[in-house]
């Protein structure tokens, strides 16, 4: 335990990191600057999240409401004001949006912004459709169609297919929703609004599930496989979404929940208590912040593949993973 | 909650609820007996709680006696403690208490100035429980240290909403109201501290006032362990910040009457005590309060200040050590900041007054020496290098002086444009003078109450 105590104490991490993959190449943001692929330009003082889409790289800093737009290919930045606390941003059809979670606004940059509700906490998108989930006022919102209720408090909001998922900690279950088919964009609110509920609506899964990413799964034949990390437990655990009726009915069965941690027994799958989880293909990767240590799983084993990485500094590649060590970006490939 | 997440996460549910105050400009002074009992308590104590609280708060005591170095000490080992808490209640598989250690352990980094880490601290401890208003309180509070007053506004609006107790949610609303008071919306922040103190004063909040008055319970704190002392701290604190808003906006009486309700609780509390000064009718009325403030707190920067500017009659040695300096007597001012500083050797704020006190290189003054010349030799007089003081014991300079005394030929002291001097002893002149007159002489020394020690060499009656 005085180990672990040390490390916790002594290694410590410097946050201001953030790491993603594009075709450019892994993009890494750190002590003001964004690099990739041997060019480099004037970023964030503290990067706070970075996505990307083919050709750009976006960098937030959500300490100074700041953001910059690197342009990969021409090795240009360009740099935004944002609203208050720029906490996630998205891609959508080529348009940026930037969720100010403090500001409660989500800013289309070069476009109109949308006023949103009380703690936006999570933005996805689907086939184009930006969703936001607002955390303390249990709201679930399309941007440009229109809102439900959902149970707040969600530590996780993801999208797959025309299913979105909502995770809680607390009560240790993945709400499961339904975005409705793409292409409704529009559509009147009412009874058929896009965005409803489907049922069953729950799973138990875990003590306490805090992250989820999808393991599979999916088809016309099969359920999506979703793996949802539960520190509590020390274990990533795989269950099947639930399926409507209509799916199950065309698929000729109704699959339970399998909600068995990957390894069986009673043997922690991690030594620590992971509460990350991201896959890509078939390459999944843990994450523990309170140990700031990466892992990669498989069904049979999971290893460690670093200490002290900070949150937010790795990512999936296209073969593997990388992330920052602090000095530069380590990459392994896992595929 | 299912029962596996109810056996997870229960225990720290009902473990006692921190509540983080912010913290007023000035407090009254804790003793360095208050300290040596705070640091007994804490060696006796074992819980992280009660561990962490009081780190914490004698992280605050330091800082209120302006002792940043001893403050950044008691924030470090606040911040040790509850990082290992994260990594002893994440090993432990509970869930709710390594969110909670995460919290404090993102409140200690940012009272340590460290804002990304504290902000990456802060996300993480709300994705476990965004439910939880003490959660949201301390990412309010952290924010604000750091200067952040949005995004402190919106977690205190958070805390506001997922409030469920009538304490909490009092708590809650006066976290938001010292936010928005920070972002300058003085407005919604009075009508919020209306509702808090009013709430606080209403019969709904009389068992938790009798508890309070039966454990004379009155110690104001900046994180509150317990409903009683969180309640005598929430109501001291939202007070004085109506007090404080009423005030800017000139209605001098309701601050007043705010005021009053503090000192009603405790009679030492400097910034109710310096707000009535500011506001009494009358200057004997404003000396007797700011005696009473320089009691409770002699070093707090912002009653120095507030002094500073309205320096009335003095009653401490700090207020006189203030007159002095400001009156440019360095060398008075010094005599007493020395005394000050051999009872609190680490203060800042003496060591800062202590520094301003210091005069530049000494300079001889000119043979007929202007006030300026010749304070500024009684203030570095020490600093005289040996030629100057052999330069010194020839040169004579002569000056128009007022003696003290009737006209006669027999003077002992006077002033010289406002500057004491003495004779070492009453010397008689031949002649019959007037009290003022022009006297050449050489300058002996510094005699007793910082008075130039001249020896006399003729007198002269002015025409």
């Amino acid at each position: 335990m005085k180990r672990v105590f040390l490390m916790a104490l002594f290694a410590l991490p410097s946050f201001a990191q953030v790491l993603t993959d594009t075709p450019h190449g892994v993009v890494v943001a750190h002590d003001a600057r964004i690099e990739w692929a041997g060019r480099s330009v004037p970023g964030v003082e503290h990067a706070t999240f970075i996505t990307a889409d083919a050709d750009r790289a976006v960098v937030l800093d959500a300490l100074n409401n700041e953001a910059v737009i690197a342009d990969l290919a021409r090795g240009t930045a360009q740099r935004l004001r944002t609203a208050e606390t720029p906490i996630a941003a998205i891609f959508a059809n080529r348009e940026l949006y930037i969720l100010a979670r403090d500001a409660r606004v989500l800013q289309h940059v070069g476009g109109e912004d949308t006023p949103l509700d009380a703690d936006p906490s999570h933005l996805a998108q689907a086939g184009g459709r930006v969703f936001v989930y607002s955390r303390t006022a249990g709201v679930l919102r399309e941007i440009g169609g229109e809102k439900v209720e959902v149970p707040p408090f969600a530590s996780d909001f993801e999208i797959a297919g025309e299913q979105f998922f909502l995770t809680y900690p607390r009560e240790g279950k993945v709400v499961i929703g339904r975005i409705g088919p793409i292409g409704q964009i529009g559509r009147p609110i009412g009874p058929m609004s896009p965005i409803r509920p489907i049922r069953p609506t729950t799973l138990n899964i875990g003590s306490v599930p805090t992250d989820l990413a999808f393991a599979g799964g999916g088809t016309a034949l099969t359920a999506r496989i979703l793996a949802v990390a539960d520190p509590s437990a020390k274990r990533v655990w795989l269950a099947e979404s639930t399926q409507s009726t209509t799916e199950a009915v065309a698929r000729g069965f109704l699959r339970g929940l399998l909600g068995l941690g990957l390894f069986g027994g009673r043997a922690s799958q991690f030594p620590t208590g992971v509460d990350r989880v991201e896959t890509r293909g078939k390459v999944w990767i843990a994450y523990d912040s309170s140990t700031r240590t990466l892992y990669h799983f498989t069904r049979k084993q999971s290893t460690v593949l670093a200490r002290g990485v900070a949150p937010g500094a790795f990512a999936l590649t296209e073969d593997g993973v990388a992330w920052w060590d602090g000095t530069s970006v380590a990459q392994k490939r896992l595929r | 909650m299912s029962s596996r997440a109810s056996s997870t996460l229960c225990s720290a549910l009902c473990a006692l609820i921190l509540l983080v105050l912010p913290l007023t400009a000035q407090q009254r002074l804790a003793s360095d007996f208050e300290i040596a009992q705070m640091e007994k308590q804490l060696a006796g104590s074992r819980d992280f709680q009660a561990q962490l609280s009081g780190r914490l708060n004698l992280g605050d005591v330091r800082a209120a006696r302006n002792e940043p170095s001893l403050a950044r000490a008691e924030y470090a080992k606040a911040l040790e403690l509850a990082e290992r808490e994260r990594v002893d209640a994440r090993r432990a598989s509970s869930l709710t208490r390594y969110a909670n250690a995460t919290s404090y352990a993102a409140l200690a980094q940012a009272k340590l100035g460290r804002d990304a880490a504290a902000f990456a601290l802060l996300e993480e401890a709300a994705r476990y429980v965004s439910d939880d208003a003490e959660t949201w309180n301390l990412y309010a509070s952290a924010m604000r240290l750091l200067g952040h007053p949005r995004k402190a506004v919106s977690a205190a609006r958070n805390a506001v909403a997922v409030a469920k107790k009538p304490l909490d949610l009092a708590v809650q609303q006066h976290a938001l109201a010292t936010a928005l008071v920070d972002a300058g919306d003085d407005r919604e922040a009075e009508r919020l501290l209306v509702t808090v103190t009013e709430a606080l004063r209403s019969p709904a909040f009389a068992e938790l006032r009798e508890e309070a008055a039966e454990r004379e319970a009155f110690e104001v704190y900046t994180t509150a362990r317990g409903d009683v002392a969180a309640y005598v701290s929430l109501l001291n604190r939202a007070q004085l910040r109506l007090a404080a808003l009423y005030e800017k906006r000139g209605a001098a009486a309701e601050a007043r009457v705010q005021y009053t309700r503090v000192l009603e609780g405790r009679t030492d509390d400097v910034t109710a005590l310096a707000g009535l000064a500011r506001l009494a009718p009358n200057e004997a009325e404003a000396a007797r309060l700011y005696r009473d403030a320089f009691q409770a707190n002699p070093f707090s920067p912002a009653l120095i200040r507030e002094y500073r500017k309205n320096p009335v009659a003095p009653a401490t040695d700090m207020q006189r050590a203030l007159v002095h300096l400001e009156r440019g007597e360095l060398r008075a001012a010094r005599a007493i900041f020395d005394a000050l500083l051999a009872k609190f050797p680490a203060n800042e704020t003496l060591l800062s007054l202590r520094r301003e006190s210091e005069s530049g290189n000494a300079a001889l003054p000119s043979p007929t020496p202007s006030a300026n010349e010749l304070r500024a030799l009684v203030n570095a007089f020490e600093r005289l290098t040996p030629e100057q003081r052999t330069a010194l014991d020839r040169a004579t300079f002569a000056s128009v002086v007022t003696f003290d005394g009737e006209p006669g030929n027999t003077f002992a002291s006077g002033t010289i444009d406002g500057v004491a001097f003495r004779f070492s002893e009453p010397t008689i002149f031949n002649g019959t003078f007037a009290t003022t007159a022009r006297l050449t002489y050489r300058i002996l020394g510094i005699g007793e109450g910082d008075a130039l020690l001249l020896e006399p060499l003729g007198l002269e009656a002015l025409p």
